[in-house]
């Protein structure tokens, strides 16, 4: 439950609306993701629920091969998952504000990986441009 | 004084951002044959771009969030997915003729077969977008892209007969061409005035120059003198080719046809100013199409783009634009025509188009997005309006394109 706190009290969001498909930035403004999913808390399935339950909670904005599954069906593997937890949401405006900077997420790979064995190494990839 | 400078350099920008080779061809292809009965098609696809393009940046300059980031947003990620398949196809065919126009201004002064020149265009753009500024590309290219209104001057120097030009601005079938015909060009030219990719570039770019609240003003001076400028520009190119190719019945393939007029209007130095704006005017938009590529995949989702980052922080972006210009480079290489493909692009760029503009429209009414600074209801009134001209011209294209064979 500690990872409420972030969360101002008494702001309504709607999940649907205001979070899944958004832009996600990193502390130092920059994109990191889009909103691809979210992963919510379980809630016991097909059977009824005794008075007092805890409502399910946003526990990760999840990004990836994900999208893949949402627009097409089904389930990435385990190891496929890419979680930003939630505790890191610091902000809910026109875009979703992180309280870290995007190498300190599993999300940002991609990038990563292309600076590193592609644009990097092309002439001038690493200058301000002129 | 430095205001005014950058408001001026805004608007020319607007003008180089409108005229492209879609713009150079189709018009001048249109005057060879109907004269300037399909002036006023212009003029409401001026009309439709200023008010969207204002639109697109008013988001962009409130929100910090560019076009395909609202798309993405507003329609969600499957038909936001199926949005961006079809935006980044018709964007890259749109390249594609650019790059080609590029080469076929070139071949016009040298003489030297485009197929030459191809590679050469395509490296040319793909460095500019790999290392140069963005103002300072956005610039230059408006400039030098303001070579283009010699068309305006020559069609007074070619003295026309104005009481035989004038009543020609009266939308009406020429009793050579087909009503088919004449409604597919009608769709080709409102396709080339508001192609997509002028509201994919202008509101990106108003994230890349850091757009404010503040801005609006002058988001609205770019807007409402750059592109009716623009439009001006169109207009004189297809009164050029009414005033010369049509009498003569000379019809436009290539663009050696385009600047006769202006030839026999001005000579050798009138040319020079011609090809000198063409070029600038067609490379400032194989720019302008080269990053409205990668602005919309990157946009959809969620990686850094732009160009006021360094390359390496915008990694995914630069390889996006870098595989688009090797792609638009082999196809061109195949010998396909430019023109032909410049032609098609227009086409379905007007198909493309309410897939672009009604996320905008949504948006720019959103409370939590917009605040105060949502759409009023004069702007939606007539932007409703211009959503079913687009609609139907979107809907029509295809069977007219068939029934009168592209055009034939």
């Amino acid at each position: 439950m500690t990872d409420r706190k972030s969360m101002r009290a008494g702001r309504v969001v709607d999940a649907e609306f205001q979070l899944i498909d958004r832009q996600v930035i990193d502390s130092e403004g920059m994109p990191v993701v889009a909103v691809d999913d979210l992963e919510v808390s379980d809630v016991p399935w097909n059977t009824d629920l005794p008075p007092g339950t805890e409502a399910p909670i946003v526990e990760n904005l999840l990004s990836g091969p994900v999208l893949g599954t949402r627009i097409f069906g089904g389930r990435p593997p385990e190891s496929r998952w890419q979680r930003i937890a939630w505790k890191h949401v610091v902000d809910i405006g026109t875009a979703l504000t992180l309280d870290a900077p995007a190498k300190e997420f599993d999300a940002g790979w991609t990038e990563r990986w292309v600076r590193d064995h592609v644009v990097g190494k092309i002439p001038g990839g690493r200058h301000d441009p002129e | 004084m430095k205001k005014l400078l950058s408001l001026a350099l805004g608007i020319l920008t607007a003008i180089g951002g409108f005229v492209d080779i879609g713009d150079l061809v189709t018009n001048a292809v249109v005057g060879s044959r109907f004269g300037l009965t399909l002036v006023w098609v212009t003029v409401l696809g001026v009309v439709g771009i200023a008010l969207y393009a204002n639109m697109a940046g008013r988001v962009a300059a409130v929100s910090g969030r560019a076009t395909f980031e609202i798309i993405r947003e507003r329609l969600g990620a499957r038909a936001g997915l199926a949005n961006l398949a079809a935006s980044f196809l018709i964007n890259l065919m749109t390249m594609t003729a650019e790059i080609g126009g590029v080469a076929l201004v070139f071949q016009l002064v040298t003489g030297i077969s485009p197929m030459l020149w191809i590679p050469l265009a395509g490296f040319g753009v793909w460095v500019v977008v790999w290392r140069a500024k963005f103002t300072a590309l956005e610039n230059a290219t408006g400039l030098l892209g303001l070579g283009l209104m010699v068309f305006v001057v020559a069609v007074f120097l070619l003295k026309p007969d104005w009481g035989q030009l004038g009543p020609q601005l009266i939308p009406r079938i020429p009793a050579t061409e087909d009503g088919t015909t004449y409604w597919y060009y009608a769709i080709a030219l409102f396709g080339a005035a508001m192609t997509p990719y002028e509201v994919f570039f202008f509101s990106s770019g108003g994230v890349e120059e850091k757009w404010t609240v503040k801005s609006l003003g002058e988001v609205k001076a770019n807007v409402l003198v750059g592109f009716p400028l623009g439009g001006l520009l169109s207009i004189s190119i297809a009164a050029c080719a009414a005033i010369v190719l049509l009498p003569q019945a000379i019809s436009v393939t290539s663009l050696s046809q385009v600047v006769i007029p202006v030839i026999q209007a001005g000579g050798t130095i009138a040319f020079a100013f011609a090809v000198v704006g063409m070029a600038a005017a067609v490379f400032g938009a194989a720019l302008e199409t080269t990053l409205s590529s990668g602005y919309t995949i990157a946009q959809y989702f969620g990686w850094s783009w732009g160009k006021f980052r360094r390359p390496a922080e915008a990694a995914r972006f630069h390889l996006v634009m870098l595989i688009g210009v090797i792609i638009a480079v082999l196809v061109l290489l195949t010998g396909v025509d430019p023109i032909a493909v410049t032609e098609f692009s227009v086409v379905f760029s007007a198909i493309a188009l309410p897939l672009t503009y009604i996320p905008i429209l949504i948006v720019s009414n959103d409370k939590q997005y917009m605040g105060e600074f949502r759409n009023g209801r004069l702007t939606n009134a007539l932007s409703l309006v211009f959503l079913a001209i687009i609609l139907v011209a979107s809907i029509a294209a295809i069977p007219l394109m068939v029934i009168t064979g592209a055009g034939q």
